[in-house]
């Protein structure tokens, strides 16, 4: 089987104002399609560098970057806005939903600039936010849901394109406890339907339902390991 | 560019219009303030065309008028002041000797006192003519009668009026058969000419005609110039009959044939050479001021388009995040400015019509002004809108077109 991603010695050095910061000092990993991974590592390790990179936002000073076989680390602005589009789906900490838009609105999105016509996009959008279990808040804005409910906007807007890749950001990082397993629950069930999960956390307990286990510290990899006891579902207190 | 993202585009524009209404009202001030120059220069020059077109029509195409002035002004005021008077001997002469027009006849013209009863009105314009003036269309009437042969050698005091002055002596009734007094002497009217509503109101729909003996009685010929009014019949005799007065009136003025004509030949044509002076400045006027109405508004635009852009990199960052273009982006800008010109364009145009059908209302002395303003200069006014937009929007739109993702969803 093709990997799914292949990072080969990635670096990334940001210039600011003279000063180099090296945020990544020469990563290299392989991701199988269908893996559900914890990245884990202190404030300022380069968790959010990397997974910049990992989604296309943004490209390596140096290394290559193999998605689904296809080196993008040398790509230009729109060649990856359009890999963004097709084949990932970022979940960001603080949610990142248009405010002044509806739910239903925000996870059409992507498929506005995937072209896809109005009818059908709202037909995807809507199933996409009944998977997360949204159905009945299609029309709400995001300052008239809950924290965990903007997050399953989110996941719903990562969704709708059917992506290679699901990435989050420390997506429960910004939620109390309970909203933030209800999330973990939902990417758990995703991971389950065959997607591939890639999610920066500092809590144990939320990298405890990955399937494995990436610490990084200070740009490099320190440890790749299987997460020898991952939570399953039916272990889960039942959710309100 | 798709079509989803140029709807996109388009959606975000209006939705910004209505989430700061006050604030796109005056970004988009210099840009209402040019359409509406634009708007109402249309209107004005409009409104001079077709009341010229209808000063010729009324005098007639093929109407020519030898005069000592130059009607259109191209000659200079001070050569044409200096020319001797037209006697009415001259006149006459000059009338007689043609023989290539239908009619030719002399006319005199002055100013003079009317009065009704006690009312009075000053200096109104008086001309005589000969009875075959009732033949040319500035001489129908709509009441009454022209007055005859007989009348006109007789110098019968008998008067056709102008529908203004008509009106102004003779509110209420109907003025055929009441008697005037002009310059003190004792008139009857006979007649009114057909109204018209033209550019020249006072040389048409207050003009008193009567016998030309009767002129020469009243007002002596002494230092005054004559008008020889010729009709050439049809326009492909015009040409002929300018040639043949031109000649002969240079024979009776005794010009030896170095000397420049001293009188002119003027034609209802030569209205459309004076307009066009008054229409070249309303133009450079017009089109300086909207010229620099436009360029502040485009940098209005610009600016707002800009600050725009910063309120909105979150945004930016979000939909470049989720995979939009550079274009996409960039026509969401694009789209915002120019529906902010369109918007402007559009609320001058609502002002402008709403100006122009108050003027109609309000002053009926700007009857010669057209009720609408043309829609060519509405094409144009909205078109210059458009491009404008499009000028202001880009340096933003492709401002916002380049923020990298991550530093746009980072922007606080
Ligand atoms: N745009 C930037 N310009 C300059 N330096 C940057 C930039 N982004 C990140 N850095 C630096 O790169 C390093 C790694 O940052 P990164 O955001 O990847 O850390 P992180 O592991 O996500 O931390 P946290 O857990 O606090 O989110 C830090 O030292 C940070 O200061
Ligand atoms: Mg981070």
């Amino acid at each position: 089987m093709q990997p799914l991603i292949v990072l080969e010695n990635v670096t990334k050095v940001y210039r600011t104002e003279g000063e180099e910061v090296h945020a990544l000092r020469g990563i290299s990993l392989v991701v199988q399609p269908n893996e559900y991974v914890a990245i884990m590592g202190p404030s300022g390790s380069g968790k959010s560098t990397l997974m910049h990179i990992l989604g296309c936002l943004d490209t390596p000073t140096s290394g290559r970057y193999l998605l689904n076989g296809r080196d993008v680390s040398q790509l230009d602005d729109d060649e990856l806005a359009y890999i963004r589009n097709r084949q990932i789906g970022f979940v960001f900490q603080t949610f990142n939903l248009l405010p002044r838009a509806t739910a239903l609105k925000n996870v059409e999105l992507p498929l506005i600039y995937a072209g896809v016509p109005a009818a059908e996009r709202r037909e995807r959008a809507r199933r996409a936010l009944e998977a997360v279990g949204l159905g009945d808040r299609l029309h709400h804005r995001p300052n008239e849901l809950s924290g965990g409910q903007r997050q399953r906007v989110a996941i719903a807007r990562a969704l709708v394109v059917n992506p290679a890749l699901i990435l989050a950001d420390e997506p429960t990082g910004n939620l109390d406890s309970a909203s933030g397993a209800e999330i973990m629950r939902l990417f758990t069930q995703l991971w389950q339907l065959g997607n591939t999960i890639i999610l920066v956390t500092h809590e144990d307990y939320i990298a405890r339902y990955a399937r494995r286990i990436i610490r990084i510290r200070d740009g490099r990899i320190e440890s790749d390991t299987p997460n020898p006891e991952p939570v399953h579902l039916e272990q889960l207190p039942s959710m309100p | 560019m798709t079509r989803t993202e140029l709807s996109e585009a388009i959606a975000i524009a209006l939705d910004a219009l209505r989430a700061n209404p006050l604030r796109s009202v005056l970004a988009t001030l210099g840009i209402t303030i040019g359409v509406s120059f634009v708007a109402l220069m249309g209107w004005f020059l409009a409104g001079l065309d077709s009341s010229l077109q209808h000063t010729i029509n009324m005098l007639g195409e093929d109407m020519l008028y030898v005069d000592k002035w130059d009607w259109s002004g191209r000659t200079s005021w001070v050569e044409v002041s200096n020319r001797k008077p037209i006697s009415y001997r001259q006149a006459q002469e000059l009338a007689d000797a043609v023989r290539t027009a239908q009619y030719a006849m002399p006319m005199g013209q002055t100013r003079a006192q009317l009065s009704v009863g006690s009312r009075k009105a000053e200096s109104i314009p008086v001309a005589g003519v000969p009875h075959d003036y009732g033949n040319t269309p500035a001489g129908a009437v709509t009441r009454g009668r022209f007055f005859t042969e007989m009348e006109g050698r007789s110098g019968a005091p008998v008067a056709v009026l102008g529908p203004v002055i008509a009106k102004q002596l003779f509110p209420d009734e109907d003025p055929v058969g009441k008697e005037i007094r002009i310059a003190g002497q004792r008139f009857t009217v006979i007649g009114v000419v057909r109204q018209r509503g033209t550019l020249l109101s006072d040389f048409a729909d207050r003009l008193v005609l009567i016998p030309l003996e009767r002129f020469l009685r009243l007002f002596g010929s002494g230092q005054r110039s004559f008008i020889t009014v010729l009709k050439a019949g049809s326009l492909e005799r015009l040409d002929d009959v300018r040639e043949e007065a031109r000649l002969l009136m240079r024979k009776i003025r005794r010009l030896r044939p170095e000397q420049p004509d001293d009188f002119t030949i003027n034609e209802t044509r030569s209205l459309e050479q004076s307009i066009a002076v008054l229409r070249q400045s309303v133009w450079g006027v017009g089109l300086s001021m909207s010229a620099l109405s436009f360029l502040v508004g485009i940098i209005g635009i610009v600016n707002i388009t800009f600050v725009s852009v910063v309120e909105r990199t979150q945004e930016i960052g979000i939909r470049k995040a989720v995979g939009a273009r550079r274009r996409a982006i960039a026509l969401q800008f694009l789209a915002e400015s120019v529906v902010l010109c369109t918007a402007g364009a559009v609320l001058a145009l609502l002002f402008c019509t709403g100006l122009v059908l108050l003027v109609r209302l309000l002053i009926p002395a700007a009857e010669f002004l057209t009720p609408y303003i043309p829609p060519q200069h509405i094409a144009v006014a909205l078109l210059v809108a458009f491009t404008a937009g499009i000028l202001a929007g880009w340096a933003p739109a492709l401002r916002a077109a380049r923020l990298h993702p991550v530093e746009a969803l980072r922007y606080e």
